[in-house]
């Protein structure tokens, strides 16, 4: 409850739901649900297998349409709230597996812009820290396609950190990582909400890896949402 | 060679096909629509012949064809969530469609086969004036727009979920491409002829994209091959009287060839 009466007094830091109905195909994944949470630190998304969790990410990035309601992230409604939103999907691309992991780093640093860069330094620059910061220099000039599930995980969340995003949702991020690979990935999250103070909502199934590291859980269940702090 | 004027005409007009087909290319094989490079060159063999009956040059029924074809293929919903986009089934079908019309615009123009055997495999001999005025401004407008679209079109060619995720117009983005392939295409099948139209964009591109470069020297190598293969392959027609287009398609078939040997001494 506390959570609650912080985001209303700075909604700037939460997640709202109003009146949500969300399906997906025909399965439907949110009914008629509202809901107030603070994003701060890490948020937990839970769910069994099936129950929505990647259809809630992708609606509050705009990327589904809801039937009904509202979805506020930051206060702001999904077209808004995306630029400060770093996304990583459940599964990592599998297009053009033959470029390097840094091409893909630097493409997602300025691809917002048109027109051809003019000083490339700049985007380089920024894309060693992002790979630096998630642990991925050491692989970055090597093909895409021939590093391992892991090493393409951190990839993936260098990725989602261009454009300097202070939310990062992040999609099943401890998948296909054995337990030492888990470990480091919690590190790493959590230093990142720690140093860079970036809201971090991850979904997982790991939740050993995870406990005593999330701030809350949100449970996703039978069309409705419920916070656990 | 150069005292001809055709053969002059023949080398500008490959150079700047060259440099439209390396560009666009890249990003075709980049996407994984090969089949849509192919494709679109046949389409615009059709549309070629649907000029020529009609009295008009066949340069702008290739275009005209092709870039409707673009159009539709460009507009298919994008994949979604790991289910690939059914662009090859979209692709099929209006190639399938636009095959049919042209054998009917082949017919009507009585100058059946003459006709088809130099749409299908080019004159870039023949190549004019006027006709190479307007490769260039093909080729400009084609490389102003992927100028443009750059960035954008990279991000959400290397990674769709996110790009969208971040507000890339995909869908906008996805069909100005392929209106600027099928320019590319029309503009290539010009010079190679449509049946090898594609061994142009393909060719250097996938040599460039196998060996692992990125995308700034990927599309220079890519530039550079194909300005080899359709040079190379003038002056070696030149000597030999092979057709240009035999040289060109066989010397793509080997670049990559030697792109691929290249890897996998070099993984060992
Ligand atoms: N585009 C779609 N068309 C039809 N059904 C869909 C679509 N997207 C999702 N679904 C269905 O909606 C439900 C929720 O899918 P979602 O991927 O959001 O679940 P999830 O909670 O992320 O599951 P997991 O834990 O396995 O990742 C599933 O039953 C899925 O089959
Ligand atoms: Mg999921």
């Amino acid at each position: 409850m506390a959570d609650t009466e912080k985001v209303c007094c700075q909604p700037e830091r939460g997640l709202v739901l109003r009146d949500v109905t969300l399906t997906a195909g025909s399965t439907c994944v949110l009914r008629d649900a509202s809901l107030t949470v603070l994003l701060s630190g890490m948020t937990l998304l839970s769910g069994r297998n099936g129950a929505g969790k990647s259809t809630l990410l992708r609606a509050m990035l705009g990327l589904v349409p809801l039937q009904e309601g509202e979805i506020l992230t930051h206060g702001l409604p999904p077209a808004q709230a995306r630029q400060h939103i770093g996304y990583m999907p459940q599964s990592v691309t599998d297009a053009a597996l033959l470029l390097p992991a840094v091409s893909h780093v630097r493409a997602a640093v300025d691809g917002l812009r048109w027109g051809l860069p003019l000083h490339l330094r700049p985007r380089r620059e920024e894309a060693d820290r992002l790979l630096a910061l998630t642990g991925a220099s050491a692989f970055a000039h090597r093909p895409l396609g021939l590093l391992s599930g892991g090493e393409r995980q951190r990839v993936g969340l260098a990725q989602a950190l261009a454009g300097n995003p202070d939310l990062l949702l992040l999609d099943e991020p401890l998948a296909a990582l054995d337990h030492a690979g888990q470990e480091q990935t919690v590190r790493l999250l959590e230093d990142l909400t720690d140093r860079l103070g970036i809201g971090i909502v991850l979904t997982s199934h790991e939740t050993e890896a995870l406990s005593g590291v999330v701030t809350r859980v949100v449970q996703l269940a039978d069309g409705g949402l419920h916070v656990r702090v | 060679m150069f005292e001809f004027d055709f053969m002059r005409h023949a080398f500008m007009g490959a150079a700047v096909v060259s440099v439209l087909a390396g560009t666009v290319g890249w990003f075709l094989m980049l996407r994984r629509q090969a089949f849509a490079a192919h494709a679109l060159s046949h389409i615009g063999f059709s549309g070629a012949a649907g000029a020529v009956w009609l009295g008009f040059p066949p340069l702008s029924g290739m275009v005209v064809f092709s870039l409707m074809a673009g159009f539709v293929i460009g507009a298919e919903r994008e994949g979604e969530r790991g289910i690939p986009a059914q662009r090859d089934s979209t692709i099929g079908l209006v190639l399938a469609a636009s095959l049919g019309l042209g054998a009917w615009f082949l017919h009507m123009s009585n100058r059946g086969s003459s006709l088809a055997t130099t749409l299908l495999f080019g004159d870039v001999l023949g190549i004019d004036m006027p006709t190479l005025k307007a490769l260039c401004g093909v080729a400009v407008l084609c490389l102003g727009l992927l100028a443009f679209l750059g960035r954008r079109l990279l991000f959400a060619s290397l990674a769709p979920e996110v790009a969208r995720a971040r507000g890339v117009p995909a869908r906008l983005v996805s069909v100005v491409f392929m209106a600027v392939a099928a320019l590319a295409c029309a503009a290539c099948a010009e010079v190679a002829g449509a049946l090898l139209a594609f061994s142009l964009m393909i060719g250097p591109a996938a040599t460039a994209l196998k060996l692992g470069l990125g995308p700034l020297a990927g599309i220079a190598l890519s530039v550079g091959l194909a300005l080899a293969l359709s040079w190379g392959g003038l002056m070696l027609s030149w000597v030999t009287d092979a057709p240009v287009p035999f040289w060109i398609g066989l010397g793509a078939a080997l670049s990559y060839a030697l792109a691929d040997l290249w890897r996998r001494v070099r993984s060992r």
